[in-house]
C-alpha cells in the first residue's frame, strides 16, 4: 500500500521531530502524573489483594496463623518484662547507704562528718549510730550478749545510716550506686555499703530478659519474613501467565509488583491482629494466678497486658515486615520472569 | 509509527544465528506480511521490536529513535504504543472477556470510564461485543483470537505486530482475521503480520518480507 511521496516525507519529518525531542525529555517520562489517579489504583489494589486473600481461605488462614504465633512470642515477653518493670516502678522503698566508719576515729570526727553528709542536696537525712548504740542493737537483735561481754572492748564501729532522697528502684539506681562510691571514698570510711542488693540483682535479670527478648524478637522476625516472602513467591509463580501478559503488554515491573505488596501487606496486619488477641487471651488467662502470686508480696499492683498503643505499635510493625518481606520475595522473582 | 532495520543481527547465547544482516524499512500506516519457514527468525524479528530480545549488531529505529538508546525503565512505556497478537501470550482465563481486554489500558493507568468505553469500542469492532461478561474459555478458537485482536488494539497502538494470528483457524476464519488487520491498516496504523500461510499472503496484495535461515531474502512484490 504505496503512499504518495509527500504524504511519505511529512511523516517522516514527524517521526524526526519526535526522535528530537524523545532525547530531551523521554517520552516515557513525558505523560504526566496524576496524583488521584494513582491513590484510586492504589485503593483497587488494596481491596483486590484481599480479596484474592479470601479467596484461598485455608491457606491464608495458615499463613496467618504462623505469623501471628512467631509474633505472639516476643509480644508476649514484652508484656512479661513489662510488668516485671512495673513491679519494681510501683516498690516505692527507701534505700539506705550504711557507712562503716574507721574504729580509731573520734566521735566528734564523726559527729562533723554526720552534718556534713546531712547538708548534701541529694542526702534526705543521716542517723548516727554511736559505738555503744551499735552494741545495744547487736545485743538485742542477735542475742550474743554473752560472748560480747566477754571481750575486752566494744568492737564495733560507728555507723552512719545515710538515707538519700531518692527513693530505690531501676531508675535511680545508678545514681545511688555513684553516691555510694562516692561515700566510700571519703577518707573516715572504712565500708559503704547500698542497701540494694536485690534491686542489683534484678536490674541485671532484667537486662538479661531485655536482651533474651530482643534475641527471640530478632530470630521471629525473620522467620515472619521468611514466611511471608515464600508465600508471595508461590503467589508470583501461580499468576506466573499473568505476569508475563501484563509486562507484554507494557506494565512496570512496579505496577506488577504492587498487588502482591499489598498481599504482603495484608498478611502482616491479620498476622499482627491475630498476634495482638492472642496476647491479650493470654495475659488475661494468667492474670487471676499472676495477680494473686503479687498481692502476696505487694498490694495495688494491677498486671498490665497490651495496651492500644501497644497493639497499634505491634499491627504497624507485622505490616512493615509483611510489606518488606513479599518486596524481597517479588522484586526477585518479578525481574527472574521474563518475556521469551 | 515507522520502523527501520539497518543490518540487525541476532546471536542466540548457544551460537544460533537468529538473524543476520536483516535489512528493511516498514513505513508510517504501511501494511506488510513476514514469511519463511518455521525457524526462519519471524518471531525473533518481532520480539527485537517489542524489546523482548535485544539485537547483538545492526540498528532498529522505531518512529528514528534507537532502540539500543532505551534503557530497562522505558521499555513498558514503547511496549504501550505497539499492539501484539502473539500465539504464545494469549489469554488470562480467570477473568471476562472484558478483563482481558481491558489489562493493557489498566496497565497505562486509564480511569474507568474511559477503560469502558474503549473496550467496548474495541469487541464492537471485532465483532465480539455482546460476549464482554463471558470467560473466553467460553468462546470457540476464532474468537478467542480475536479477543486477543481486540487487546491488541484497545490502546490505540501506532503499530500493531501479529505472530502467526491465523495459525490454527480454518481458512474462512483466517481470512477474517486478516481483514481485520486490514481495516486497523486503513485507519492509519501500521502493521506487520507473520504467517507461513502463502496462499493466504498472496490474497492480500500487501507488501511481502521474506526470511530464509535468519536472511531477509525477498523484500517487496506480492509473494
Amino acid at each position: 500500500m504505496a503512499r504518495p511521496p509527500q504524504q511519505r516525507s511529512a511523516a517522516q519529518r514527524g517521526a524526526t521531530r519526535q526522535a528530537h525531542s524523545a532525547k530531551q525529555k523521554p517520552a516515557w517520562r513525558a505523560q504526566g502524573f496524576d496524583f488521584k489517579l494513582y491513590l484510586r489504583q492504589h485503593q483497587a489494589f488494596l481491596i483486590e489483594s484481599l480479596t484474592r486473600l479470601l479467596g484461598h481461605p485455608l491457606a491464608s488462614a495458615m499463613t496467618i496463623m504462623v505469623i501471628a504465633i512467631s509474633l505472639s512470642l516476643p509480644g508476649g515477653l514484652f508484656v512479661l518484662l513489662k510488668n516485671v518493670q512495673s513491679v519494681t516502678d510501683r516498690w516505692e522503698q527507701q534505700s539506705v547507704i550504711s557507712l562503716y566508719l574507721f574504729s580509731q576515729l573520734e566521735d566528734t570526727e564523726a559527729l562533723s562528718l554526720s552534718h556534713q553528709l546531712s547538708s548534701r542536696a541529694d542526702v534526705l537525712s543521716v542517723e548516727y549510730i554511736s559505738k555503744e548504740e551499735g552494741l545495744r542493737y547487736f545485743e538485742q537483735s542477735s542475742g550474743y550478749e554473752q560472748i560480747m561481754s566477754t571481750l575486752p572492748e566494744n568492737p564495733l564501729p560507728i555507723v552512719l545510716k545515710v538515707i538519700p532522697k531518692a527513693i530505690v528502684d531501676l531508675n535511680t539506681l545508678p545514681d545511688l550506686q555513684a553516691l555510694r562510691d562516692h561515700l566510700q571514698s571519703l577518707p573516715q570510711v572504712e565500708y559503704a555499703q547500698l542497701d540494694a542488693e536485690w534491686l542489683q540483682r534484678l536490674a541485671t535479670m532484667i537486662s538479661f530478659g531485655e536482651r533474651f527478648v530482643y534475641a527471640i524478637s530478632a530470630l521471629l522476625v525473620i522467620a515472619v519474613l521468611l514466611i511471608v516472602g515464600n508465600t508471595i513467591r508461590m503467589a508470583v509463580e501461580s499468576r506466573r501467565d499473568e505476569v508475563l501478559v501484563m509486562k507484554l503488554v507494557g506494565a512496570t515491573n512496579s505496577y506488577i509488583r504492587r498487588p502482591f505488596l499489598y498481599m504482603g501487606f495484608w498478611f502482616g496486619v491479620l498476622g499482627g491482629l491475630f498476634a495482638s488477641i492472642c496476647i491479650l487471651m493470654l495475659s488475661w488467662w494468667v492474670s487471676s494466678p499472676a495477680e494473686q502470686l503479687i498481692e502476696l508480696y505487694h498490694a495495688g499492683f494491677e498486671l498490665q497486658s497490651f495496651n492500644a498503643v501497644e497493639i497499634i505499635m505491634c499491627l504497624t510493625i507485622s505490616a512493615v515486615i509483611g510489606v518488606f518481606g513479599s518486596w524481597v520475595a517479588v522484586s526477585r522473582h518479578i525481574r527472574d520472569i521474563e518475556l521469551q | 509509527m515507522e520502523i527501520e532495520f539497518q543490518r540487525v543481527g541476532k546471536k542466540y547465547e548457544s551460537g544460533h544465528d537468529a538473524l543476520s544482516q536483516v535489512s528493511f524499512h516498514l513505513r508510517q500506516g504501511e501494511m506488510a506480511f513476514l514469511t519463511g519457514h518455521s525457524g526462519a527468525g519471524k518471531s525473533t524479528l518481532m520480539k527485537l521490536i517489542m524489546m523482548i530480545e535485544r539485537q547483538t549488531t545492526g540498528t532498529i529505529l522505531v518512529d528514528g529513535v534507537d532502540l539500543r538508546t532505551l534503557g530497562k525503565h522505558a521499555i513498558p512505556y514503547h511496549r504501550r504504543r505497539v499492539g501484539v497478537v502473539f500465539q504464545n501470550h494469549q489469554l488470562l482465563f480467570d477473568r471476562s472477556v472484558f478483563h482481558n481486554v481491558a489489562l493493557p489500558l489498566q496497565v497505562s493507568g486509564a480511569d474507568d470510564g474511559q477503560t469502558g468505553k474503549r473496550v467496548r469500542a474495541a469487541l464492537d469492532k471485532v465483532g465480539l461485543l455482546g460476549k464482554e461478561k463471558l470467560n473466553p474459555m467460553a468462546l470457540s478458537g476464532g474468537e478467542q483470537q480475536r479477543i486477543g485482536i481486540a487487546r491488541a488494539v484497545v490502546n490505540k497502538p501506532q503499530l500493531l505486530l501479529a505472530d502467526e494470528p491465523t495459525g490454527n483457524l480454518d481458512p474462512r476464519l483466517s481470512a477474517e482475521i486478516m481483514n481485520l488487520f486490514q481495516e486497523f491498516n486503513r485507519v492509519g496504523v501500521t502493521v506487520m503480520v507473520a504467517s507461513h500461510d502463502l496462499a493466504l499472503v498472496a490474497r492480500m496484495r500487501h507488501r511481502v518480507l521474506t526470511l530464509n535461515q535468519g536472511r531477509m531474502v525477498n523484500d517487496g512484490g506480492f509473494a
